[in-house]
């Protein structure tokens, strides 16, 4: 097995490429630039399209217009560039045009702390865009896992139809750790299944690009339904492929499977983490099974959608559950939820540009259910 | 786990924007991969591509890494005075200081501290920027975390040819300067066992 | 193989009509120019993409029978750049207004420009905002009224989108109007066969707010207006000039980074 010491924003663009990614627009913002670099140097190489545009908005724009085009088509930022793709990831979201947006998650608010690692992006991830849509968002935890979250978000998004965010972080995208060399297939662009001939251009139905010999079709991002012209008055088709779309990735076997578990058989308390978080959390389970006390880790790699019927699963059998994630409180809120009640939820986070110890986190599932300060800064007894 | 203690190493390496911190850190773990060790490794910055606090972190360890950031390091190698100040004081107690020795002021000598004369012997070979490199086979001597051998190869393989000969004489001359040091190891026990220390001051 | 010049209809979507431009309004005449245009051109509507903003001018590719992308505000040209990059075989036309393309996508405008990537340009001037109600656009004239404007009116000064899309560095720049239907077809033709980045600024009327707000009356007198305000003296009463004032030769960026493509090996 040949290794060679990777980093994680290197193996995110090696995912893509592995995956068939094509084209590439980007606009450098650290911690994500070197994925930028490295498509900039591999694909023009492989005969695929990379281009550096004005902004992360025009970027976020070349990837729908590219992948109308045909073209397996990604970018990656960083918080501030993340907000920026807001109003397009929404755009493709009602388009139904797959793409892949990797964003590398840094301290925010505002320009915040560029080199400083956060997991702040969760929510915006999930509900950044204006409306209601679907969404996927998959995360990584090491540099081989970011190349595997950006290979499966293009199938996924193929699948679904939809644009796929991966969340990396600061620590994961810069990191490197040794992977085996991985070997890309041969350049060129799979055609795509869809055809429209039979089959309306939207709605369940397989993504089919601009030309290739095929009928024009419209796309907008005014409410439409399966034949993609505006439905202007009224929303009720545009809502039906939308809350289509929301139960199929529901339903996906593939997402719902996206955690993984350490040491939870007889665990009577579980963290809950996922990046950079989910290592120090661990490492800290690891050393607190060392002494003894029966601890575990529920370590995930899709976030969205909240993979809840394994939370659900794990809160009937745990005495408690604690979140942990670089921020002041997101994803502990959506796991609450589904939880509902079953067992004590806490929180352990922070947002100032360091990372959860493990010893932090340690200390915390060692009180278990004792007296804890809330996300909100607020004490309360559990 | 539960399967014994494992030999884990934390190092920090510090120095200034400009001083090739990254590429000691990248060398470091590159080489300790071909070792057979698993290795993370981590750097962190501030905005300037040059001056600034710098440092790169690496981890080698025989059994797999849960946590990539080092907190309290075992070994420090540092390069430059502004490194020192920001990044030098979280370290184990006993744990190795390998520094730079103009990046210290003379009151903040102590004898814990081994300092080098890496800028100087660098200048002296014609090549300044190789200091990184001395450094990186300094630590090698002292402390054998690294083989000799994996470095050799990762210089030739990750350094523009131009400049493998020069990088292959500071890594020597660092061996060099680092022979006559023994270092606190860590045990497979993971304690800390003393080792010799004479002549950390011999060198000044 | 429809003959060329017999079939315009081609190029139009019926079952989208009638269209939402109010009446009078000028972008039906761009529409029916850009549909001659391309059938001049010999193309198939499969082969073409329009790109469209959002405005007035944006709803056009909703009516022309080819690929229609109608996509966010200030942002088509962004679109049309990954579309004409992932698939070059494709003609690609952007339909913008004057503040989708020179207000909240003026960067785009002029980085387009720049780049000299093959894509033509039409540039809707109603010197006003239309779809949201008569505000002011950064190409209203000084002294012109709109809905946002002071009650003596406008006081800024005014975008002339033909110097700056020259001075951004595009090959193709021309302007017309919706008054000279023999020359707006014939610009935008040239525009299509321009290989690298063409702009056909179009001033186009709009009754309903820039004509009622400023007293011109209805469309026949808007298009007097519009024949007065391009006259050879436009340049001393603060009209526009009109003609093709750059057509040069110039690498385009699609060829460019294809040339650096090898296309096998990573």
């Amino acid at each position: 097995m040949a290794l060679r010491m990777t980093m994680g924003n290197e193996a995110a663009a090696m995912g893509a490429l592995a995956a068939g990614c094509d084209f590439f627009a980007g606009y450098p913002i650290t911690p994500a630039t070197e994925i930028l670099e490295e498509m900039g140097r591999r694909l023009p190489a492989r005969g695929g399209v990379f281009l550096q545009m004005e902004d992360e908005l025009a970027a976020m724009a070349a990837v729908i217009g590219a992948a109308w085009g045909g073209a397996r088509a990604m970018t990656a930022t960083s918080g501030p560039g993340f907000s920026l793709m807001q109003e397009h990831i929404g755009y493709a979201a009602l388009t139904q045009t797959p793409c892949v947006v990797v964003d590398a998650q840094r301290g925010g608010p505002s320009t915040g702390l560029p080199t400083l690692p956060a997991q702040g992006d969760v929510m915006q991830a999930r509900f950044g865009a204006h409306g209601d849509r679907p969404a996927i968002v998959l995360t990584a935890s090491s540099v081989w896992e970011a190349y595997a979250a950006t290979r499966q978000a293009f199938a996924l998004a193929e699948r679904h139809r939809t644009p796929v965010v991966v969340l990396l972080d600061a620590v994961i995208a810069h990191m490197r750790e040794p992977v085996e060399i991985f070997d890309l297939p041969p350049p060129g662009r799979a055609p795509w299944p869809g055809s429209r001939t039979t089959k309306p251009p939207f709605g369940r139905h397989p993504f089919a690009p601009f030309g290739g010999g095929r009928d024009p079709i419209v796309v907008t991002g005014l409410s439409h339904g399966e034949d993609g012209l505006p439905t202007t008055g009224s929303g009720q088709a545009a809502e039906r492929i939308l809350k289509d779309s929301i139960t199929a990735i529901a339903h996906d076997p593939e997402l719902a499977s996206g955690v993984e578990g350490f040491y939870l058989d007889d665990a009577r308390w579980a963290v809950v983490a996922y990046g950079i978080t989910a290592r120090a959390a661990q490492a800290a389970v690891e050393s607190l099974r060392a002494a003894g006390v029966p601890v575990g880790l529920l370590k995930l790699h899709v976030l969205w959608p909240l993979p809840e019927a394994a939370l659900i699963h794990l809160a009937d059998r745990v005495d408690g559950i604690l979140v942990a994630e670089l921020n002041l409180g997101q994803l502990v809120m959506p796991i609450r939820a589904a939880v509902a009640g079953r067992t004590p939820v806490e929180f352990v986070g922070r947002a100032d540009g360091l990372l959860l110890a493990p010893e932090e986190i340690g200390a915390r599932l060692r009180t278990g259910s004792g007296s804890v300060v809330t996300e909100q800064g607020g004490r309360r007894d559990a | 786990m539960g399967a014994g203690p494992v030999r884990l190493t934390r190092i920090r390496l510090t120095g200034r924007g400009g001083q090739g911190i990254m590429l000691a850190g990248a060398i470091l773990a590159d080489a300790a991969m071909r070792d057979g060790r698993h290795v993370t490794e981590t750097q962190e910055y501030g905005p300037e591509a040059r001056l600034g606090a710098t440092k790169a972190e690496v981890i080698l360890s025989d059994a797999p890494i849960a946590f990539p950031e080092v907190g309290q390091a075992d070994i420090l190698v540092c390069l430059s005075r502004d490194g020192f100040l920001k990044y030098g004081g979280r370290i184990v107690p006993g744990g190795l200081r390998l520094v730079e020795e103009t990046s210290v002021s003379e009151e903040a000598l102590d004898r814990d501290l081994c300092r080098f004369p890496w800028r100087e012997r660098a200048r002296h070979l014609g090549l300044e920027l190789t200091m990184n490199v001395m450094a990186i086979g300094t630590l090698q001597a002292v402390t054998g975390v690294v083989s000799e051998e994996s470095l050799e190869a990762v210089i030739r393989e990750r350094v523009k040819a131009a400049y493998v000969e020069a990088n292959l004489t500071a890594l020597r001359e660092g061996e060099r300067l680092g022979s006559g040091v023994r270092a606190p190891v860590v045990s497979p026990e993971g304690k800390r066992r003393e080792g010799s220390r004479h002549g950390f001051n011999d060198l000044q | 193989m429809p003959k060329m010049g017999q079939s315009v209809d081609r190029f139009l979507r019926r079952e989208m009509l009638p269209t939402v431009w109010c009446p009078g309004c000028g972008n039906g005449s761009i529409a029916q120019a850009l549909a001659m245009a391309l059938d001049r051109l010999g193309t198939e509507p499969k082969d073409v993409a329009v790109v469209g903003g959002i405005g007035c001018s944006g709803r056009t590719p909703f009516y022309m029978a080819t690929n229609a992308l109608h996509t966010t505000h200030g942002r088509a040209l962004a679109f049309a750049t990954g579309l004409k990059l992932a698939q070059p075989d494709l003609t690609v036309v952007v339909t913008s207004g004057d503040g989708d393309s020179l207000a909240i996508g003026g960067n785009h405008f002029i980085q387009a420009a720049r780049r000299n990537l093959d894509i033509t340009l039409l540039l809707y001037n109603n010197a006003i905002y239309g779809m949201t109600g008569g505000q002011a656009a950064p190409t209203t004239p000084v002294g012109a009224h709109t809905t946002t404007s002071p009650a003596t009116g406008s006081v800024e000064n005014a975008f002339d989108a033909v110097e700056l899309a020259m001075a951004a560095g595009a090959t193709f720049v021309a302007r017309t109007t919706t008054f000279d239907m023999q020359e707006m077809p014939v610009f935008i033709e040239r525009a299509l066969r321009h290989h690298g980045f063409s702009l056909v600024e179009i001033i186009t009327q709009c009754p309903t707010y820039y004509g009622r707000l400023n007293h011109i009356g209805e469309a026949p007198a808007m298009l007097l207006w519009e024949r007065d305000m391009t006259d050879a003296q436009a340049g001393q009463h603060g009209g526009w000039n009109t003609g093709i004032f750059r057509e040069e030769s110039r690498p385009e960026y699609g060829d460019q980074l294809r040339r650096r493509q090898s296309g096998g090996g990573a």
